[in-house]
C-alpha cells in the first residue's frame, strides 16, 4: 500500500502520507537522547549481577574518586530522602488464603534485597557517559547471596526459596471465574475432549529505542521537568511525583518522538524516579540512556505464563465447556499491570468471539526472581486468543471436523449483538462469520491441497494455520482531552494528552480535523507530550484513535459553535444564517463572509481556544481472521511463512496505509513470538538471552508479502467516529495462525495428534526434533 | 588527543578525540548529527549505519580515529542541498517503510550502500543488505517494496 499522491487537503479514508516522516527520514527526529542542554549530567546504574541477594554495604569511595565523576548515591541514601517504594498489586486481588496482597517493595533504587538480576542498586554520575560507566565498574558492592527461583516450577516446589516476604508459597494474588461444578459436569458429558499444554514464552518487547530519560531542575521554580521515550506521560509524572513527595505541578513531562512503545513504555519504571531524583539532589540536568542490556534485564517482560487448557465438544463439535489452570511467571516484583494482564484482562476475552457459556478459570500470579512483567502489544489478549485458537484446531484434528466449520459452528452470530460472554464482558458488534469467510477466500484457503501437493514434490511439507478471533480495547479509560486552539495567522494548534510513539496518530487526529474544520492538512498542528498542556491516561490498549479522536470531533464542533456566534457578531448577521465551509463563515444566500482565523484575529488573545473533554461509551472490540501457510523443511526443521492473509473488521478507517502497517507490523511481532523470540533464564535465574545476539528478532524477508483487507462495514457503536482500536490486532491473530500452520505441517507428515504437543518457539531445532519423533 | 580529519556531508571536519571515541559519539555527539541512532551496543541492530568511503558500516563499531582521511556520510547528508529528498527517502515515505523511525536512518543509509553496488537489486538482495538492520514496527515488507520503489526510480545511478 502506497500513500496517496495528492495528499495536500484529504481528511479521513485517504492514504495521505504521515506527516511525521519528513523529520524522521531526514534525521531531524528528536528523541530523547538527542538533547544535550548545557552542564548534563550523565546517569548510570549499578545493577545486580545476582537474581537473590541481601545488599550488604557499598563502597562507592573508589567510583567517587574516578575522574569525571561527581556523585553516587544507593537505595538506601534515596529511602533516607524519603523516596517512596512503587505501588503494587491493586486490592482487588487476593491471595490463595483471601488476604489481600501485602504491601509492595519495590524501590527506585534497591535499599536491602535485590529480587532479580538487573536490578539497580546504585546510581553513578558524571560528566560524560564515559567517566559514569568507569566509575559504575569502580563501585563495590557486597552482596549476601540468597537462593533463587527462576522458573515457575521453582517457586511452586515445596520449601522453595521465598521471593518476597510478603507472599509465602510465592503465589501472590489468583483469581477463579466461571462455574467448575458446571464445566466438570460438561467435560463428563462431553464426545470430544480436547487438552493441550500451552507454553507462552517470555518476550522482550525490545524498541529499537532503548528507554531514556533526561531530568532537568530548574531552581528559579523548582520544578523538575523530564524528557522521557513515555506512552503515558501523565501517569509517569503522577507515579515520579508521588514518589519523591511532591506534587504533580511540580514535575512536569514533555515527550518528543518514540522510537516504539509497545506497552513497555507506559507508566514509571525505577529508573525513571531516580533520574528524577538525582536531578533534584544535584540542581542540574541528568541524562540515563539505557544500553541494550538493561532494556534486556530490567525493562518489562510480555507473556510469560503456562496453561493446562481442557475443551469439551459434543458430537457435532458444539463447544460445550473451556476449562483453563494458568500459572502466570510474573517475576520478582508483582506490578499492578503486571498482576492484571493475567489475572483479569487476558480472562475477559478467553471465550474470544465464540459461544461459550461455560468456563472454568483458574490462574495464579507466581512470583520468580526474574525481571517484572508487564504490557506488551496485547497485554493478556494475545495469551488467551493463543489458548482458544490452538484449542479449536486440536479440536477440528481430534474430531475430523473441518476447522472452518467447527469455527463457524462456534461463533457468536451478529444478531446476538450486543453479546455478553461469560466473563461479563459485553462486544456491542461483530460478523465474525463472513470476516472469517472473506478471509477464507483472500487467502484461497480451498486451494491449499495442490500448494501442498507442489511443495510435496520439492521434498516439503505444506500446512495452513488460521486464527478467528476479537480483542478488548480502550483500557477502560474512556475520556480523553483535547485542547482547540485556532490563530489568528492561520493554523489549528490540536494538543491531546495520547501519545504518538509511530503508530502514525498526529497524522490520523490531523485527517479527523480536515474533516471537522474543511481546512487544509498543512494548516493543522498536532501537538502531544505535554503534561502542562493537559493530563489524560495516554496511549495504550489501541485506545488513541477511537476516545482521544472521538473528543477531537466533539471539540471541533464545540469550537466552530463558539466561532460561528463570533462570525456573526462580526458579521452583523443571525449566528442561524451563517454557514461554514472551507474555513469560511458565510451568511446564506450572500457573499458576505469571514474567515475562521480572521474570527480568531478578532479576539483580544488572537486565538479562540477551547480545552474539552469527551467520554465514549465503551470499549470496542475490533476482531479479525489470520491465515498462514508456511512450508517446512524436513532436513532441517526450518520453517518459511509462504503465504499470509489477513482480514481485519477495525470499524472505519481513517488511514489506510497506516492501519495496514499497524495490523502487518503487528503481525511479525506475533510471528516472531510464534518462530523465533525468547528469554530465557537458567536455573540460577540469570537471564541467558540478554542481547540481539541471543534473542532472536524478526528480520527483513520473514514475511515477504502481506494479503490484508480491511472491513469496514462493522462500524463500532460506543464512539462517534465508529472506529475500533488496531495496534494490537496483528499481534494477537499472527502467533495462532502461525503455530496452527506449522502444527497442521506436521501433523499432515504422519505425526497426527502429536504434533500439537510442540512448544513455541518453533525454532527449526524443535521442529526438526519433533519432525523425528518422541525419542529425538 | 589525537587529531582526526575526515569529510562529513561533504564538509572537511577536523576534531582532537579520545583514541577510544565511537565514530557513533563523534558524530551525535562531537559534530550534534543525532539523526544516527544508538540502538543496541552489540552492533546488532544496524541504526547506527552511516557511509564510509560509500560502504554502510555500523558506526558503533568502528573508533573515530579509524575514520580518519575517511569520507563520511549521514542520514543528514543524503538529500539534495536544495532540500530535495534521496529516492530512498522519498520512497519510505511512499511506502509507509517507517512508524517510529529509530531504526530508519540506519534503514535508509543500508539500503544507499546497496543501490551504490547493486542498482537492481531483486527482492533476496534487499533481504540480504538489510539483514543487519533491525525494525521492530514495520515488519519490513514495506521497507524492502520502498527499496525497490527507490531502486526503479534510478537511486542506484
Amino acid at each position: 500500500m502506497t500513500a496517496d499522491n495528492d495528499f495536500g487537503r484529504f481528511g479521513s479514508g485517504h492514504s495521505v502520507r504521515r506527516i511525521e516522516d519528513p523529520a524522521l527520514i531526514t534525521g531531524r527526529g528528536r528523541y530523547v537522547d538527542d538533547f544535550a542542554p548545557e552542564g548534563l549530567l550523565h546517569l548510570v546504574f549499578v545493577r545486580s549481577p545476582m537474581a537473590h541477594a541481601r545488599i550488604g554495604s557499598i563502597d562507592l569511595a573508589a567510583a567517587l574518586a574516578t575522574p569525571g565523576v561527581v556523585a553516587a548515591f544507593t537505595g538506601r541514601d534515596l529511602v533516607a530522602a524519603g523516596v517512596k517504594p512503587f505501588a503494587g498489586p491493586p486490592p482487588i486481588f487476593k491471595r490463595p488464603d483471601g488476604t489481600p496482597p501485602p504491601p509492595p517493595d519495590r524501590h527506585a533504587l534497591a535499599p536491602e534485597v535485590v529480587r532479580f538480576v538487573g536490578e539497580a542498586v546504585a546510581a553513578v554520575i558524571a560528566t560524560s557517559a564515559d567517566a559514569a560507566r568507569a566509575g559504575r565498574d569502580a563501585v563495590m558492592v557486597d552482596y549476601q547471596e540468597l537462593p533463587a527461583v527462576g522458573s515457575v516450577a521453582a517457586a511452586l516446589a515445596d520449601g522453595a526459596p521465598q521471593v518476597w516476604s510478603g507472599a509465602p508459597g510465592n503465589v501472590v494474588a489468583e483469581t477463579r471465574y466461571g462455574n467448575r461444578e458446571a464445566a466438570d459436569q460438561a467435560f463428563a458429558a462431553a464426545a470430544h475432549v480436547v487438552s493441550l499444554d500451552l507454553d507462552n514464552q517470555r518476550l522482550a518487547p525490545a524498541s529499537i529505542e532503548p528507554r531514556s530519560v533526561l531530568a532537568s531542575f530548574d531552581p528559579a521554580d523548582g520544578r523538575t521537568t523530564l524528557r522521557m521515550s513515555s506512552q503515558m506521560p501523565s501517569g509517569a509524572r503522577n507515579t515520579i511525583a508521588d514518589q519523591l513527595g511532591l506534587t504533580k505541578d511540580q514535575v512536569r513531562v514533555l515527550v518528543g518522538d518514540v522510537g516504539g512503545g509497545f506497552g513497555m513504555k507506559t507508566g514509571a519504571y525505577p529508573e525513571d524516579v531516580a533520574v528524577a531524583f538525582v536531578a533534584r539532589q544535584m540542581r542540574a540536568s541528568v541524562k540515563w540512556i539505557a544500553e541494550r542490556s538493561e532494556e534486556f534485564l530490567t525493562a518489562v517482560h510480555g507473556r510469560g505464563l503456562r496453561s493446562q487448557a481442557d475443551l469439551a465438544l459434543n458430537a457435532e463439535g458444539r463447544v460445550l465447556a473451556l476449562r483453563v489452570r494458568t500459572q502466570a511467571n510474573i517475576g520478582a516484583h508483582p506490578a499492578p499491570t503486571g498482576c492484571a494482564i493475567p489475572l483479569l484482562i487476558g480472562p475477559w476475552i478467553t471465550t474470544s468471539i465464540y459461544d461459550i457459556g461455560t468456563i472454568d478459570l483458574h490462574i495464579q500470579a507466581v512470583l520468580t526472581n526474574t525481571t517484572p512483567l508487564g504490557a506488551y502489544r496485547g497485554a493478556g489478549r494475545p495469551e488467551a486468543v493463543y489458548v482458544i485458537e490452538r484449542l479449536m484446531s486440536a479440536a477440528a484434528l481430534k474430531t475430523g471436523i473441518d476447522p472452518i466449520e467447527l469455527r463457524r459452528r462456534n461463533m457468536v452470530r451478529p444478531e446476538q449483538m450486543p453479546y455478553k460472554n461469560a466473563m461479563g464482558q459485553v462486544y456491542d458488534t461483530g460478523n465474525f462469520p463472513s470476516i472469517m469467510a472473506q478471509g477464507v477466500d483472500l487467502a484461497d484457503w480451498n486451494g491449499f491441497e495442490a500448494r501442498a501437493k507442489a511443495s510435496r514434490e520439492q521434498g516439503r511439507l505444506r500446512g495452513r494455520g488460521i486464527a478467528t478471533f476479537l480483542e478488548w480495547t480502550g483500557g477502560n479509560v474512556l475520556d480523553d482531552r483535547v485542547t482547540v486552539n485556532v490563530t489568528a495567522d492561520g493554523f489549528i494548534e490540536i494538543f491531546t494528552a495520547t501519545q504518538a510513539m509511530g503508530q502514525g496518530i498526529a497524522t490520523t487526529y490531523a485527517q479527523l480535523a480536515v474533516d471537522s474544520f474543511g481546512i487544509p492538512l498543512e494548516r493543522i498542528r498536532i501537538i502531544q507530550g505535554d503534561t502542562d498542556r493537559g493530563e489524560g491516561f495516554g496511549s495504550a490498549g489501541s485506545r488513541s484513535l477511537f476516545t482521544a479522536g472521538s473528543a477531537l470531533q466533539a471539540a471541533a464542533v464545540k469550537v466552530l459553535d463558539i466561532a460561528r456566534q463570533k462570525a456573526a457578531d462580526a458579521l452583523e448577521a443571525p449566528a442561524s444564517d451563517l454557514e461554514y465551509e472551507a474555513g469560511r463563515f458565510r451568511v446564506a444566500g450572500t457573499d458576505l463572509q469571514i474567515s475562521l482565523f480572521d474570527v480568531a484575529a478578532r479576539e483580544a488573545s488572537g486565538s479562540i481556544f477551547l480545552e474539552s473533554v469527551t467520554k465514549v461509551d465503551g470499549p470496542s472490540w475490533p476482531n479479525g481472521c489470520h491465515i498462514c501457510e508456511v512450508e517446512v523443511d524436513p532436513d532441517t526443521g526450518e520453517v518459511a511463512i509462504d503465504r499470509y492473509a489477513s482480514v481485519n473488521d477495525v470499524g472505519r478507517v481513517v488511514n489506510p496505509m497506516i492501519v495496514l502497517g499497524q495490523v502487518d507490523g503487528g503481525a511479525v511481532q506475533g510471528i516472531g513470538q510464534a518462530l523465533c523470540e525468547q528469554l530465557v533464564y537458567d536455573e540460577q535465574a540469570q537471564l541467558v538471552t540478554a542481547s540481539f545476539l541471543d534473542y532472536a528478532m524478526p528480520r527483513a524477508g520473514i514475511v515477504k508479502r502481506f494479503e490484508t483487507r480491511l472491513d469496514q462495514s462493522v462500524p463500532c457503536k460506543a464512539n462517534p467516529l465508529g472506529v475500533k482500536g488496531v495496534g494490537e490486532l496483528g499481534t494477537i491473530g499472527a502467533t495462532p495462525a502461525v503455530v496452527n500452520a506449522v502444527v497442521d505441517a506436521l501433523a499432515r507428515s504422519g505425526l497426527g495428534e502429536r504434533a500439537t504437543a510442540i512448544q513455541m518457539p518453533l525454532t527449526s531445532e524443535r521442529v526438526w526434533r519433533a519432525l523425528q519423533g518422541p525419542s529425538a | 588527543m589525537p587529531t582526526v580529519r575526515l569529510t562529513v556531508n561533504g564538509q572537511q571536519v577536523e576534531r582532537e578525540v579520545e583514541p577510544r571515541r565511537l565514530l557513533v559519539d563523534f558524530l551525535r555527539l562531537d559534530l550534534g548529527l543525532t539523526g544516527t541512532h544508538v540502538g543496541c551496543d552489540t552492533s546488532q541492530c544496524g541504526a547506527c549505519t552511516v557511509l564510509l568511503d560509500g560502504q554502510a558500516i555500523k558506526a558503533c563499531a568502528m573508533l573515530a580515529v579509524q575514520a580518519h582521511g575517511a569520507t563520511v556520510k549521514t542520514i543528514e547528508g543524503l538529500a539534495a542541498t536544495d532540500g530535495t529528498l534521496h529516492p530512498l527517502q522519498q520512497a519510505f515515505m511512499d511506502c509507509h517503510g517507517l512508524q517510529c523511525g529509530f531504526c530508519t536512518p540506519g534503514m535508509i543509509m543500508a539500503s544507499a550502500s546497496l543501490l551504490a553496488a547493486n542498482p537492481q537489486p531483486d527482492e533476496a538482495a534487499i533481504e540480504k543488505a538489510l539483514e543487519g538492520n533491525l525494525c521492530r514496527c514495520t515488519g519490513y515488507a514495506n521497507i524492502v517494496q520502498a527499496v525497490r520503489q527507490a531502486a526503479t526510480s534510478g537511486a542506484g545511478r
